[in-house]
């Protein structure tokens, strides 16, 4: 299976043996082979020239850029290479057709609550007072069906989200990663900031694989297509985000592997530092390559190729082969 | 599958065995690769060797295991080369 490959280290990076070169600044020359390469993410500062960009198309590896605070910055999304007329069309039709596009957002508002509810389940069974947050999620999912609009099931997506989130404190019980409440645009504080970068890489993650299928990413359902970006990837990373990212976190911060000697405080947010941002990737990408039993194909599949799959059913759903039903995590 | 890529090539024939091997592998030291494949991406990379080298004088194994978690390896001395993903 493909692998990311994550710089946090600034440098050059060029084709080189017609492969991936990557000079540190300190001058030393590490080769990556460039078969074993999914996509890249920079987090360092990274300099790089077309011929290299011509090569990662030619190989279709996209490469996912971040700022000093690990903010998305942008993606290099190479030239489509599985494109399929069809499928665009179905793929619009699907958001057109004001019945169609509700019917697919209200399937992914679904998967994300109830596997926001199979994280908080995980954690009652580690006897945590949170079952009142997984019955009021549930009553938010009982009313799913009855919204008759995208913008009403984003508010009970919210709604939901809130109350999973009222949830975090009671599980942790650590006065250094108290939570409070979602902060943004800067992270408050530390969960949230483990939190706004866990979403970020779910993001990314979810274009990476959009680009190995047929899928147009610009086109989402539940979150509107726009100007601005990529949607698609927003409404599949809301089915996995419980399972990687916020799993991720808790587990980090409850092992105590990550530390508030981790974080740095810059213009009045909170930010990971490097040290902080490595331990985060490593855990990341190990839970990427973690594998479970899937229960229809018989086989041990990883997290990451679950998110690929997640898009395989979209297609089936859009060419009306079978209804998308969202990816459950069972533990 | 992991693999575990060894040669005793040529001198004139090192440069472009090294070249092949690290689109696919892992430098580890001198004309030792490994790392991670597919069975179809094993499948080039034995074609594309197989190109290059000469077949009356050249030598190339491949250790073949399961997963990297069948790989135990202990080293003595300097660390030349290692699989990374995180930099």
């Amino acid at each position: 299976m493909k692998k990311s490959l994550y710089l946090t280290s600034s440098g050059t990076l060029s084709r080189d043996q017609n492969t991936l070169l990557l000079e540190l600044e300190t001058g030393e020359k590490r080769y990556f082979p460039i078969e074993q390469i999914g996509d890249i993410h920079c987090f360092g500062e990274a300099s790089l020239n077309k011929r290299l960009l011509e090569y990662l198309t030619q190989q279709g590896v996209p490469v996912h850029f971040y700022n000093y605070y690990e903010y998305y910055v942008g993606s290099y999304y190479p030239r489509e290479h599985n494109s399929s007329g069809f499928l665009t069309l179905k793929q619009a039709e699907h958001y057109l057709d004001e019945s169609k596009r509700l019917d697919l957002a209200r399937r992914f508002v679904r998967g994300a609550l109830q596997n926001l509810q199979q994280v908080l389940r995980y954690y009652a069974h580690r006897e945590k007072p949170v079952h009142p947050m997984i019955e009021g999620i549930a009553q938010v999912e009982a009313q799913l069906d009855d919204a008759a609009s995208v913008e009403t099931l984003m508010q009970l997506e919210g709604q939901a989200r809130e109350m999973y989130y009222s949830a975090l404190d009671p599980v942790l019980q650590n006065p250094d990663f108290a939570f409070e409440s979602r902060s943004r645009r800067p992270p408050a504080n530390r969960l949230n900031a483990l939190i706004s970068f866990g979403n970020s890489l779910m993001y990314t993650l979810a274009l990476s694989e959009i680009y190995r299928t047929h899928l147009d990413p610009r086109i989402g359902f539940l979150h509107a297509t726009n100007y601005r970006r990529f949607s698609l990837n927003l409404d599949v990373a809301e089915v996995f985000k419980p399972v990687l990212v916020d799993r991720t976190v808790l587990t980090l911060v409850g092992l105590r592997q990550i530390q508030p000697e981790h974080f740095g405080e810059e213009l009045g947010g909170v930010y990971l530092n490097d040290e902080g941002r490595k331990r985060f990737l490593q855990a990341w990408e190990e839970r990427l390559q973690t594998t479970f039993q899937h229960r229809r194909l018989k086989r041990n599949v990883s997290y990451r190729t679950a998110v690929r799959l997640e898009l395989f059913k979209i297609e089936k759903h859009l060419i009306g082969e079978k209804p998308y039903e969202p990816f459950r995590a069972y533990w | 599958m992991y693999i575990i890529m060894v040669y005793d090539v040529h001198v004139e024939r090192v440069a472009r065995v090294l070249k092949i091997g690290r689109r696919y592998l892992t430098w580890i030291q001198n004309s030792v690769l490994e790392g991670e494949l597919t069975p179809a991406q094993f499948a080039r990379l034995k074609r594309d060797v197989g190109k290059v080298i000469h077949e009356e004088e050249d030598s190339v194994l491949f250790y073949t295991l399961r997963d990297a978690g069948d790989v135990r390896r202990e080293q003595m001395g300097v660390q030349k080369g290692e699989p990374e993903w995180l930099v």
